[in-house]
């Protein structure tokens, strides 16, 4: 092994952290979703990019900037969202139907977008994208500082609306015995219309802030798969700040190992945690 | 007259488990209704809450037909339950399943006010307050589970075996809470394997046997008839 | 029976249909063709090998690609690094790949909790482990192997003709052993777990062991064809064998075929692979695939069992006819006494004990400290309110809880620390209060598991002992109907028949009676006086108390996780202690 030096260690630090902000964003909806809703929304991923196409098309093609297209991208997501608990609501998706319907709801997204704008790399050019502050040694890409803002932002806004208002701890109820929460007056059928489409609204902010960081190609939608799996159970179902905290780790995680062994370890590192965690601490989930 | 019943069946899937049930709760009245396991105690007075559905009859509160209503727009008309097992919301805190209780619009209001009500009936709540309920003991869950109920300020509280699995003197304390319940006005309907205390501290009470009302009447008339010690001892 | 003739039939079937295609690559057909074809007989075999854990016992498994992954790189490795033969290294590959599932399945397995949707996550994550292994050690290394230079033995004068011929006989080897296991005993198992996995166990299914062995044919098979797959490609990487796609498909080829009949990813497989491969690359490919997931979703919703049961169906409206004859009926039958029986002949003699039982949850005792025995030939109503322990004594008797302390022997064997399928087979059913049958089982086939697994019979002998007890309990009309078509009655007595059909020493019955009107309550009874005179002991929990008071020899009062009183069913009921126990302390005078 080579040396590795200190300031090595730092930067990774500092991009493992930032990576997971990313990370912690993608999972919020899925881990929201599963917890409370008990779906698996594997179409997370594919509307995630597909809000990342959506900005650069919207930007490119239109001169629409990230913001704006974002709010629309948000908007449009969140009925999108509503309109899919609607069709598991109606035809009494179970869990595992779940994962499949939105697996192919993911293959159909992956289509239309080879479809559209076939499967070659696009990238968003912005003036402003690629720019980094310099502290000491260190580089803090601003575009990704951002992302990690507004993922500890929405998290914690996220934590406290379910921990602090009626609607956001009905939700929580609903999780644990709906039937007695409605004896309580809680109406569970639209809570979770509202929920199933917040998830998908943040998929949106997620996909903006994709479009701006990554490379985006329609089979990008797999690459998360895995690893936002393992965050979504490292930070616990249900637990907002739990998948920003779980995306930092495997973050952080994957960063250092890249860092001091070799990039192509990294996924070992994720998913070796989540199955001692599954194996040793069921109970966790 | 609170509750009226009125000739009320209801099933699962097509089986009746309740036949033609008529029952009456006044206003401040504590009403028993007792029978063995596998009666329909359960099945009845979670028709009153809401939570399943009538194949017929009428069921009244003050008048209003809540047999017609949505699952979660019955607890407005001041009906609250406390389910048997308690079902308490075990991942969140005491407060918080005390908080679920006054989520219907009109019992938010007096949130602070219930919170001292429930805290005042059962002081070791409040120094629990912060604490999972599904870490307390079965005695105090019985209590969120009530207390949870009281938060929604009910005109009619409906007691689902409030008994099961506790320790006889916890019991007596949960009795002697629901009669001070009682006395601060909220009418109960209570649904009891127990049939000493549910007997003792009845107004009236009915005896349900294989999902029919068999016997009515004042408590000690009731147990002065050979019919309940057949229903639980088959003499 | 028609059943071993519809084996025959299946089984030349496949034969004649696979030497049929065999020819193929003789006659002067394209080259494209053998490929597709070879296309075809992998994903069949892919989806049909996946089926046999994840269709039949419901775990489902996205580690298929982690199986056939390490398969892949065993022939790779093994033919590059070492110069193997080709051929050997496709027994090697399935083996090295079952070892690898079933060493998974031996650690995940035995928690219960990692069901559903838990165990496809452990699957998916170790497929990722395997490939990131594969992907940083010499096995791969990173930049893919080349199987260029192993020769082959070249049939039809070509290599491919020789994958083809691969392709086509392990699809036909997955093909016949996932019939085998269907129509086995093994797969009656296998569905019942996927139905209710609890009583599958109390019912006499090892379900631990059948999920292990369909753990390690379901890998050994993808290993296998992974091999073959290997010297198809010529050139393996990590990125293709274990992408997404190698992941999902086998789980949704069988799912749109119909994971729960042997043929039903077969189907899936052949429909999904020409819509997939059926064009080149390009934007018609991109729409293939969106149609597919169209089609998916469409099939989930609408057709939940997939396209094959939806075609049995219709098969069946136009040709009915019903695999197992139902036997002139009403033939009772006397349970013949068992050897150990005449031993144990005396009644009176004490067939069940319980010394100082003991089982707590997370710190409350549910059960006290009880002692009780129970003698042969009787019936002992077990009774008491709710919450006293009554089932919870029921479900430490019939292993499904192990005891925290005391001994229970049964006719001379300690069972209290057995699991609950061995305690099954010594001779102890139950029967559920809610009934809980395998919803997915016909009514015939719930109650010949029970006979097939609690008594020992063969798959055919279940069947015709389970109709002789449809007969006996007056279910005979309901034989080839789902369970839930059942009225609660009628459920009620499949539970009786599932009970009966394992011929125990010593049935518990919980609360057959409750939801039942008199007079139904008035059938049973009789019926459960009768199945005591044939020689079975009978516990009997009760809640009606005329009905226990009835039909007792003696009865035992639980209360508090404690046994209060024991005797005569007149005294018991009077005993001044169970009486303030039922009706307060006032009125126990």
């Amino acid at each position: 092994m080579s040396h590795v030096s200190l300031s090595l260690i730092e930067q990774s630090l500092v991009t493992g952290i930032l990576a997971g902000g990313l990370y912690g964003l993608l999972a919020l909806g899925l881990s929201l979703s599963w917890g409370l809703l008990r779906l698996v929304n594997l179409g997370h991923f594919a509307i995630a990019l597909l809000g990342a196409y959506l900005t650069w098309w919207m930007g490119t093609a239109f001169d629409i900037a990230p913001w704006w297209a974002g709010l629309i991208i948000i908007a449009v997501f969140f009925i999108y969202g509503i309109g899919l608990h609607w069709v598991f609501m109606r035809f009494g998706v179970t869990e595992m139907q779940s994962m499949l319907i939105t697996f192919a709801f993911a293959v159909i997204i992956e289509s239309t977008l080879q479809f559209l704008w076939t499967a070659d790399f696009r990238r968003y050019e912005t003036a402003w994208g690629t720019q980094s502050w310099v502290i000491g040694t260190l580089y803090v890409p601003k575009l990704s500082l951002i992302a990690f803002i507004v993922a500890g932002a929405l998290a914690g806004a996220t934590w406290a609306w379910l921990r602090y208002t009626y609607v956001g701890r009905a939700l929580r109820a609903c999780a644990e015995d709906a039937p007695i929460a409605t004896a309580y007056g809680i109406n569970h059928r639209a809570l979770s219309f509202l929920l199933s489409g917040l998830c998908a609204a943040y998929a949106g902010v997620a996909g903006v802030f994709i479009a701006l960081i990554a490379t985006l190609a329609p089979s990008q939608i797999w690459a998360w798969v895995g690893v936002v799996f393992a965050v979504v159970i490292i930070g616990r179902l249900g637990n907002p700040i739990g998948a920003l905290m779980g995306g930092v780790l495997i973050g952080v995680c994957e960063a250092l190992t890249m860092a001091v062994v070799n990039p192509s370890w990294a996924p070992l590192v994720s998913f070796s945690v989540l199955i001692a965690l599954l194996l040793f601490r069921p109970r966790w989930i | 007259m609170l509750l009226e019943i009125d000739s009320l069946t209801v099933g699962y899937g097509g089986a009746p488990a309740i036949w033609d049930i008529a029952l009456k709760v006044d206003d401040r009245e504590i009403v028993s209704v007792i029978g063995p396991n596998g009666a329909g105690k359960s099945t009845f007075i979670n028709t009153i809450a809401g939570l399943l559905k009538p194949e017929r009859g009428t069921l009244r509160l003050a008048g209003v037909d809540l047999g017609k209503l949505a699952p979660h727009l019955v607890c407005r008309y001041g009906v609250a339950l406390v389910p048997e097992g308690r079902r308490l919301f075990a991942g969140m805190t005491v407060e918080e399943n005390l908080e679920i209780g006054c989520y219907r619009p009109e019992a938010r209001k007096d949130r602070a006010r219930s919170l001292d009500r429930v805290y005042a009936l059962f002081p070791v709540l409040r120094e629990r307050r912060l604490q999972l309920s599904g870490t307390l003991s079965g005695g105090q869950q019985q209590m969120v589970a009530i207390g949870r109920a009281l938060m929604a300020e009910p005109r009619l509280l409906l007691l689902d075996e409030p008994s099961l699995g506790l320790a006889p003197t916890i019991v007596g304390e949960m009795f002697r809470a629901i009669e001070l319940i009682q006395s601060e006005g909220v009418a109960i309907l209570l649904v009891e394997q127990n049939v000493g205390q549910a007997m003792e501290i009845a107004d009236r009470a009915y005896v349900l046997e294989e999902g029919r009302i068999v016997a009515t009447g004042l408590p000690e008339e009731l147990l002065a008839q050979s019919r309940i010690k057949e229903a639980y001892l088959g003499l | 029976m028609d059943l071993t003739h519809d084996r025959i039939r299946v089984i030349a079937g496949l034969v004649v249909v696979a030497a049929l295609l065999l020819v193929i690559p003789a006659t002067s057909i394209a080259a494209y063709y053998i490929a597709f074809l070879y296309l075809i007989f992998f994903w069949i075999s892919m989806a049909t090998s996946w089926t046999i854990l994840s269709g039949f016992a419901g775990y489902w498994s996205f580690g298929h690609a982690a199986f056939f992954g390490t398969g892949v790189y065993a022939a790779a490795t093994l033919a590059t690094k070492f110069n193997w033969p080709f051929l050997w290294t496709i027994p090697a590959a399935g083996l090295l790949a079952a070892a690898l599932g079933t060493g998974i399945g031996w650690l995940v397995f035995r928690l219960q909790r990692l069901r559903g949707e838990l165990f496809a996550l452990i699957t998916i994550s170790v497929t990722f482990v395997v490939a990131a292994i594969i992907s940083n050690t010499p096995i791969d290394g990173g930049s893919g192997v080349y199987l260029i230079s192993v020769s082959m033995p070249e049939l039809f004068g070509s290599q491919p003709g020789t994958i083809y011929a691969l392709g086509l006989a392990l699809c036909l080897m997955t093909l016949l052993i996932t019939y085998g296991v269907y129509r086995s005993r093994m797969g009656l198992g296998l569905f019942a777990i996927h139905d209710d996995e609890d009583v599958a166990e109390v019912k006499g299914v090892p379900t631990f062991r059948y999920k292990l062995g369909a753990i390690a044919l379901a890998s050994g098979l993808a290993g296998a064809v992974g091999s073959v797959y290997s010297i198809n490609v010529s050139y393996v990487t990590v990125g293709e064998t274990f992408e997404i796609t190698t992941i999902m498909y086998p789980v949704v080829m069988s799912i749109f075929g119909g994971s729960r009949h042997w043929l039903g990813p077969a189907l899936g497989a052949i429909i999904v692979t020409v819509a997939l491969y059926g064009f080149p690359a390009g934007p018609e490919a991109a729409l293939a695939r969106g149609g597919v997931a169209l089609g998916l979703i469409l099939v989930v919703l609408l057709l939940p069992g997939g396209v094959m049961p939806a075609l049995t169906r219709i098969w069946q409206k136009t040709a009915p006819r019903n695999l197992v004859p139902i036997p002139a009926l009403p033939e009772p039958l006397v349970p013949a006494p068992r050897a150990e029986e005449a031993a144990l002949a005396a009644r009176h003699a004490t067939v069940l004990q319980c010394k100082d039982v003991v089982k707590t949850f997370g710190g409350v005792q549910a059960l006290k400290g009880v002692t009780l025995d129970v003698r042969q030939g009787e019936i002992l109503g077990l009774v008491g309110p709710n919450g006293s322990g009554k089932s919870t004594l029921i479900n430490v008797i019939t292993g499904h809880f192990r005891l925290d302390r005391g001994t229970i022997d049964f006719a001379g064997t300690s069972i209290g620390q057995l699991p609950a399928h061995r305690v099954a087979r010594l001779g102890i059913a139950r029967s559920y209060q809610i009934p809980r049958p395998f919803n997915r089982l016909t009514v015939l086939d719930n109650v010949a598991l029970a006979a097939s697994f609690g008594d020992g019979h063969g798959e055919d002998e279940a069947r015709r002992m389970a109709a002789h007890w449809l007969g006996y309990t007056g279910l005979a009309r309901k034989a080839f109907d789902y369970p839930p078509a059942l009225n609660l009655h009628e459920r009620k007595f499949l539970e009786l028949a599932r009970g009966l059909a394992a011929r125990p020493r010593v049935l518990l019955l919980d609360e057959v009676l409750s939801g039942l009107n008199n007079t139904e309550v008035d059938e049973a009874l009789t019926l459960i006086r009768d199945i005591r005179d044939r020689g079975t002991t009978i516990i009997f929990v009760e809640h009606l108390m005329r009905a226990v008071n009835q039909l007792s020899d003696r009865i035992a009062v639980l209360n508090g996780g404690a046994l209060i009183a024991l005797g005569d069913p007149k005294a018991v009921m009077n005993d001044s202690e169970v009486v303030s126990v039922y009706l307060g302390k006032a009125h126990a005078s």
